[in-house]
């Protein structure tokens, strides 16, 4: 232990890790009965650093290109030491990832903890949720198997479909007409470096705000009398904490990553039919679903293109809602927010099970 | 006196009468008081003998006595016909069922012309201006006779030396087709068709038997009788016929048993224009039973390397001298069946006991039993590194390189299969060996990633205990810091 000590006092006298130390000691967590969600942050920052390790542990054999790709992968899963459990963790994590993007996203929304003045947090997060998701559909194709395939010819599909940019969209994602070796390379780019490199700077903005504001509390607590409030210093207990479940979803991980390894599939074939079920990922399949079922036509309109304006227009509602929710700003119930929020989440839920059945 | 006069009379009234009413066929009339040999042939022809005149044919009117109206164009003669008008004058009647069955109450078809045009003879000929083959060039024009009548240029006897008049013109058929054989006529007088042909017996089968009379297609045509899918039916249309094969004293389920053949089934089945058709051993214009020695020759123009092996092998000088029909005496002939490992060895139903099974001591029985036991144990090696492939594929591991190199085990088991032929030991375990190598190198490759499957629940086991003490360490330290 001396030893330890010995080193923290070495770093301490030349970076006055003590200030740290004290400012660190100073941050309090505001403490009540909705503070669970408080640690779902932390939870996807967790996975986004296990992406970051286990994506550049997989860059060292991948080859982006449709020749290499799914062979590169066959011999991560195969011959390279660990590598099956690496690329297992990386598919995973990637899908936790969002899940706990989601519930972060959803309990924030609830807590109402975007309103002044954390516009600018809510709209940080945001955008890096919608990274998440290119994250997701950029590194879907790169396995370049038949499935893969099909689901990002669907997907830039989809975004061709958007009325005045579609056409550009989905020439500019597929780097050409058709997918091909193109999107792949250019996929790749997006996934391991324009991507990567905008989150990063989202999520020290994101993070820095987090540290300047501190954590929101829920309207009800902040009515509360300051001696009536329960708070938990940042450092160590929260941190702690903190670290507690990242252990425990390591361990989910591992067990995950063990017994249900990534497939790969048969690599994709350019001149071979579709094959049965193609199906985006679960995050996106709701929208896929709801596209389903939205009639041909809508009057005049195509129903697909009505489809996709709506998603649109409430994804921009939703990014900026700090601003419109004047209520929650000025500290009073928006029973409105709620419902909406209820709906989505019912929404989202329903469409995914009945895209998933 | 009176009845004089009025018998004068009558008779001058009467040669006035007659006068207007001339001969049936003044055509003919005239014509044969000019002579000459269409005339001759024309009284022999069967449409002569059913009562139709020259006009039938050549237009014109042939009532009129008078020359300048007989041939006149008004009356629609048009003298020779040339080209594709001469089969057009035929076909004014034989296109006409009408014509056909009620007035000549003929059972011909009338769909003849339809089929030539269709046909190979039917396509334009060298000068663009007509089909290759108009119904004079084989039927004739004067003195046309039934198919049935010796006589005719299209009976079977006389039919391959008419086809012959074109086919066997090197100069003319390279006009046509030049990769065209144009030694037809002299193989199929070697075949035993031709040679009771030539005998004057108009059963066995000349050209118009298996390649149609007026329909006659491109061999490569999928219509065409000849073609290979076709071409079984088209045989056994004789030779599965015992009624008409009566007298020839050969069997005549060659068809059915060729149908349940490996060959057969892959053929008439699965539609393998590859798998060999009756002309693929017994030839097609020179069809004729392969001769015992030549039986591996036939067989190896598909089956070379067998064919090679045998030639070399000891068992082809000993089936020479006792006269056993080669590859036919193991695999049979038109009902070969796929050949499967119980043809080999010395076991109940392997073929090499029949020769070698009462006698153990022999080198050929020792030689059997070795290259069934070797075999045996390679198929065996092989279902087992299969066997741990598929394992290893459900455990999620990747196994498509070692699926990849079982492909060589397979590949030995069929070289083995060829190097039976030899019936040399060594030859043969070099063969399995090679397979037995893959085998090995599979087996092992593959228990390790299993091995390794199982090492990497071992591993999260250990993994997660360590993660969990570290888990629980930190949970009852932050208890104790809470507790502060």
């Amino acid at each position: 232990m001396n030893i330890i000590k010995n080193i923290y006092r070495w770093i301490d006298e030349r970076v006055k890790l003590e200030d740290l130390v004290k400012f660190l000691g100073k941050k309090y967590v505001p403490v009540h009965r909705n503070s669970v969600w408080y640690y779902f942050g932390g939870v996807s920052l967790f996975f986004f650093i296990i992406q970051v390790v286990t994506g550049i542990l997989l860059l060292f054999y991948y080859k982006g290109s449709a020749d290499l790709a799914f062979e590169s992968i066959q011999f991560i899963m195969s011959k390279v030491q660990f590598g099956w459990l690496i690329r297992s963790i990386h598919a995973w994590s990637a899908n936790l990832f969002i899940l706990a993007a989601f519930i972060h996203m959803f309990s924030v929304y609830f807590e109402k903890s975007y309103r002044n003045p954390r516009e600018m947090t809510w709209v940080s997060g945001m955008l890096m949720f919608f990274l998440a998701l290119g994250f997701g559909f950029s590194g879907y194709l790169l396995p370049w198997n038949e499935l893969a395939f099909f689901a990002t010819k669907v997907g830039s599909d989809i975004a061709g479909a958007i009325p005045l940019i579609g056409d550009p969209l989905k020439i500019f994602i597929r780097g050409g007409e058709e997918v091909t070796g193109a999107t792949l390379s250019r996929l790749f780019g997006f996934h391991v470096a324009l991507l990567p490199g905008i989150f990063t700077v989202l999520l020290a903005l994101h993070l820095l705000l987090v540290q300047r504001q501190g954590m929101s509390s829920p309207l009800k607590v902040e009515t509360l009398k300051e001696s009536e409030k329960r708070t938990m210093p940042f450092f160590p207990n929260f941190l702690l904490r903190d670290l507690l479940l990242w252990l425990l979803i390591l361990n989910v991980l591992a067990i995950l990553a063990v017994f249900f390894p990534s497939e790969l599939g048969r690599k994709a074939d350019l001149f071979a039919s579709a094959p049965a079920g193609i199906k985006p990922e679960w995050y996106f399949l709701f929208m896929f679903q709801t596209l389903k079922y939205i009639p041909g036509h809508l009057l005049i309109f195509e129903g697909e293109v009505v489809g996709i304006l709506l998603f649109m227009v409430a994804g921009i509602l939703w990014l900026l809602v700090p601003f419109w929710d004047t209520k929650s700003s000025k500290g009073q119930q928006n029973r409105l927010i709620t419902y909406v929020g209820l709906f989505a989440v019912t929404f989202i839920i329903v469409l995914t099970i009945l895209g998933w059945i | 006196m009176k009845t004089l006069l009025s018998l004068f009379l009558l008779v001058i009234m009467f040669g006035i009468y007659s006068s207007t009413f001339p001969a049936e066929d003044q055509c003919f009339v005239c014509h044969e008081s000019i002579g000459g040999a269409e005339v001759e042939l024309y009284k022999k022809d069967i449409h002569y003998k059913k009562g139709i005149s020259c006009s039938g044919c050549h237009g014109g009117n042939s009532k009129s006595e008078d020359m300048e109206t007989a041939m006149s164009k008004a009356d629609g003669f048009i003298g020779i016909p040339k080209g594709d008008n001469v089969s057009k004058v035929c076909t004014k009647c034989h296109s006409n069922a009408q014509i056909m069955i009620k007035q000549y109450n003929s059972s011909l078809n009338w769909n003849q012309e339809a089929l030539l045009s269709k046909s190979v003879h039917g396509r334009l000929s060298v000068s663009g201006q007509e089909k290759i083959v108009e119904c004079t060039t084989c039927h004739n024009a004067h003195g046309i006779v039934s198919v049935k009548n010796p006589a005719s240029p299209v009976y079977p006897v006389n039919l391959p030396k008419t086809c012959a008049k074109c086919h066997s013109d090197a100069k003319y058929m390279r006009t046509y087709n030049p990769a065209l054989p144009v030694d037809q006529l002299d193989k199929y007088r070697t075949s035993k068709h031709g040679i009771l042909n030539a005998k004057g017996d108009p059963k066995p089968a000349e050209c118009a038997s298996c390649h149609g009379s007026h329909e006659i297609l491109p061999v490569k045509d999928v219509n065409s009788k000849v073609y290979a899918i076709n071409l079984p039916s088209t045989c056994s249309h004789c030779h599965s016929n015992a009624e008409y094969m009566k007298g020839y004293k050969i069997p005549t389920d060659q068809f059915e048993k060729f149908s349940a053949s490996v060959h057969g089934v892959a053929l008439l089945q699965k539609h393998d224009v590859g798998a060999p058709a009756c002309n693929s051993c017994h030839g097609n214009h020179a069809a004729t039973p392969p001769g015992i020695e030549s039986i591996s020759k036939v067989c190896g123009t598909c089956h070379a390397l067998n064919a090679d092996l045998f030639s070399s092998s000891p068992h082809k000088k000993a089936f020479d001298q006792k006269r056993l029909p080669e590859c036919e005496t193991c695999h049979g002939n038109h009902a070969i069946i796929t050949a499967t490992d119980k043809l080999l060895g010395v076991q109940d139903g392997a073929v090499c006991k029949w020769c070698h099974g009462d006698k153990p001591e022999s080198k050929a029985f020792k030689t059997a039993k070795f290259m069934k036991e070797l075999r045996d144990s390679l198929v065996s090696e092989e279902g087992i590194a299969l066997h741990l492939i598929n394992d290893a594929e459900q455990k999620g591991i990747e196994i498509t390189d070692e699926k990849f190199k079982l492909r060589e085990a397979k590949q030995a088991l069929f070289e083995s299969r060829t190097m039976v032929h030899s019936f040399d030991q060594s030859k043969f375990s070099e063969t399995i060996d090679k397979g037995l190598n893959v085998t090995a190198s599979v087996t092992q490759d593959m228990s390790i990633a299993i091995d390794d499957y199982y090492f990497r629940r071992w591993g999260l086991g250990i993994a997660s205990l360590i993660i969990t003490i570290l888990a629980v360490s930190l949970f009852f330290y932050i208890k104790r810091i809470e507790k502060r």
